[in-house]
């Protein structure tokens, strides 16, 4: 058994380190804002930084980190991808290596040239309408319908999208036709089609992320316009989107990191009754608690992305990885409130963004039920741990 | 909530199992053989309705139903929550999972005592059978893609 990394696969991960010490933390403030107020905290960086940022990562050749090389990414394997979220993660600074959705990656020849291709470039959002906005998360009870009309089918409905706002955009719909759900690609000129909310926030309601609302009214989409198969739509990314688990894990792993370093320069300059705090024994196991937290976590998560790159299925690993790391990080955010004196939501600090992230990571509890059942599957179909 | 004094559980044995082993959401032929309305429901009225088996419609069996929080879709059917509305809208798709009858009101509690002792260990491996079906695609996955992109 060896825990060595690849000499490639260490390669990315120090130049994916160097870009995110060297070009992304010195931009944090810009983020988190510098006024006393805040009024100058933002959600993303200006658009031009941004472009820039992409042509750096373009020339060291790891933009489209996850996506396959056919489709004009990167194509690294998942525990390259796993390093490079890791390293990513570990700075509030919202910045990615071309990650665009598995879902995607089915397009075919024609829909790649007009979505996935300007999509990967950054010069097309695609927004994600997955939920409906009654509040049920559970996508098997969707509401909205696609009713076929001499070829093209007629698209009705609201849908609610988290991805980032653009200028220019698509959406990725998913609607009920006559058997099952359906994937529809629709384009911003699409008459029927609008988009309400989606603009950037500042100061201190920027780290708020709110839903887009999608109104399709009447929307004529033609046939060619369907992603994948009619009725299929959850076929989709089918070879992808196990291992995008892990790859959120890694990035839970990442958060965690900074954390650590954070509560670390923390204990270190913090002085109470007379004494540095890191003297105090409560503060070290805090930390010793964080570290192994964070070591075994990471762990879990190399380990389930190198058996997804050896082909083995990841599913059950996959939800170990899910399971074990938002409680992770959610314990971790505790022990780094404890180091902090107190409940971590001083804004404008960026343990503070760290600690939202962390959270937001294990937002849905339904999701982790299902984690466990499908971990109890295998055991109940006779697994031996 | 059923009346104190409950028939012995030997007398309808035989009704019952052939109720448990129909493909039917049972809960409603099970109120039928319990006792019916305790005293507790007798309100200050003329009539005394202690005994009587009609549903209370409390929609326990509905909520608790499994294959109805799979295919919530069927609940629309109908805006009735009674045992009647459950038999009509689940049918022979019912898992025999028995919950609708452990959740009534009107169940004699003799009759529970039954099921869990005697019937409870068939619908575990039942319901084993259906869980892990791996060609089913986790929409989690979509969820997650959903929530956490951009």
């Amino acid at each position: 058994m060896n825990f060595e990394l690849s000499e490639e696969l260490k390669m990315i991960q120090s130049l994916a380190r160097d870009f995110v010490n060297e070009r992304l933390k010195p931009l944090e403030r810009d983020i988190l804002g510098r006024a006393a107020d805040l009024s100058d905290a933002r959600a993303y960086l200006p658009r031009e930084k941004e472009v820039e940022l992409v042509a750096t990562v373009r020339e060291m050749g790891l933009w489209g980190v996850g996506v396959p090389e056919e489709l004009g990414g990167a194509g690294l394997d998942a525990l390259g991808v796993c390093l490079v979220e890791e390293e990513l993660a570990q700075t509030v600074v919202p910045f990615h290596f071309g990650d665009i959705t598995p879902i995607l990656f089915d397009c075919n020849a024609e829909q790649r040239e007009k979505f996935l291709l300007p999509a990967l470039n950054d010069k097309k959002k695609p927004y994600l309408a997955l939920m409906e906005s009654d509040g049920s998360t559970d996508p098997s009870g969707m509401k909205m319908k696609a009713v076929k009309r001499r070829g093209n089918y007629l698209l009705n409905g609201i849908k609610l999208s988290f991805s980032r706002a653009g200028d220019d955009y698509f959406a990725v719909v998913f609607a009920v036709t006559g058997r099952g759900v359906t994937c529809f690609l629709v384009d911003k000129d699409t008459p029927g089609f609008s988009v309400t909310g989606g603009g950037e926030r500042t100061g201190w309601l920027a780290p708020i992320r709110e839903p887009m609302l999608l109104v399709f009214d009447n929307c004529r989409v033609p046939a060619e316009n369907i992603l994948g198969e009619e009725g299929k739509a959850f076929r989709l990314g089918m070879r992808w989107l196990p291992q995008r688990r892990v790859v959120r894990g890694a990035r839970c792993v990442g958060i965690a990191r900074r954390l650590l370093d954070e509560a670390t320069v923390q204990a270190q300059s913090l002085v109470t009754f007379g004494k540095p705090v890191f003297q105090r024994t409560s503060i070290q196991a805090a930390l010793a608690d964080i570290a192994m937290n964070i070591e075994a976590a990471r762990l879990m998560v190399y380990e389930a992305a190198w058996n997804s790159d050896i082909g083995k299925s990841v599913r059950r690993k996959a939800a170990m990885v899910k399971l074990y790391t938002t409680q992770m990080i959610q314990t971790v955010a505790d022990r780094v409130a404890h180091v902090f004196n107190g409940p971590p939501y001083i804004e404008g600090l960026p343990m503070e963004r760290l600690c939202r992230r962390a959270l937001e990571a294990s937002a849905i509890e339904l999701a982790l039920e299902k984690q466990r059942s499908i971990i109890a599957a295998d055991i109940l179909k006779g697994l031996k741990i | 909530m059923p009346l104190p004094v409950q028939r012995d559980i030997k007398e309808i044995e035989g009704i019952l199992n052939e109720i448990l082993n129909t493909r039917c959401p049972p809960v409603g032929r099970c109120r039928l053989l319990s006792s019916g309305f305790g005293t507790a429901h007798s309100l200050n009225i003329a009539e005394d309705i202690s005994g009587h088996k009609e549903c209370l419609g409390c929609g326990n069996c509905v909520d608790i139903c499994p294959f109805l929080s799979r295919e919530p879709s069927r609940r629309e059917k109908t805006e009735q929550r009674t045992s009647m509305a459950l038999e009509s809208i689940v049918g022979e798709d019912c898992d025999l999972c028995n919950a609708c009858i452990l959740v009534c009101p009107q169940v004699d509690t003799t009759i529970k005592n039954y099921v869990v002792n005697h019937r409870m260990v068939e619908v575990m491996s039942r319901l084993e059978s259906r869980i892990g079906d791996e060609n089913e695609p986790d929409l989690d996955l979509f969820l997650e893609e959903a929530i956490s992109s951009g």
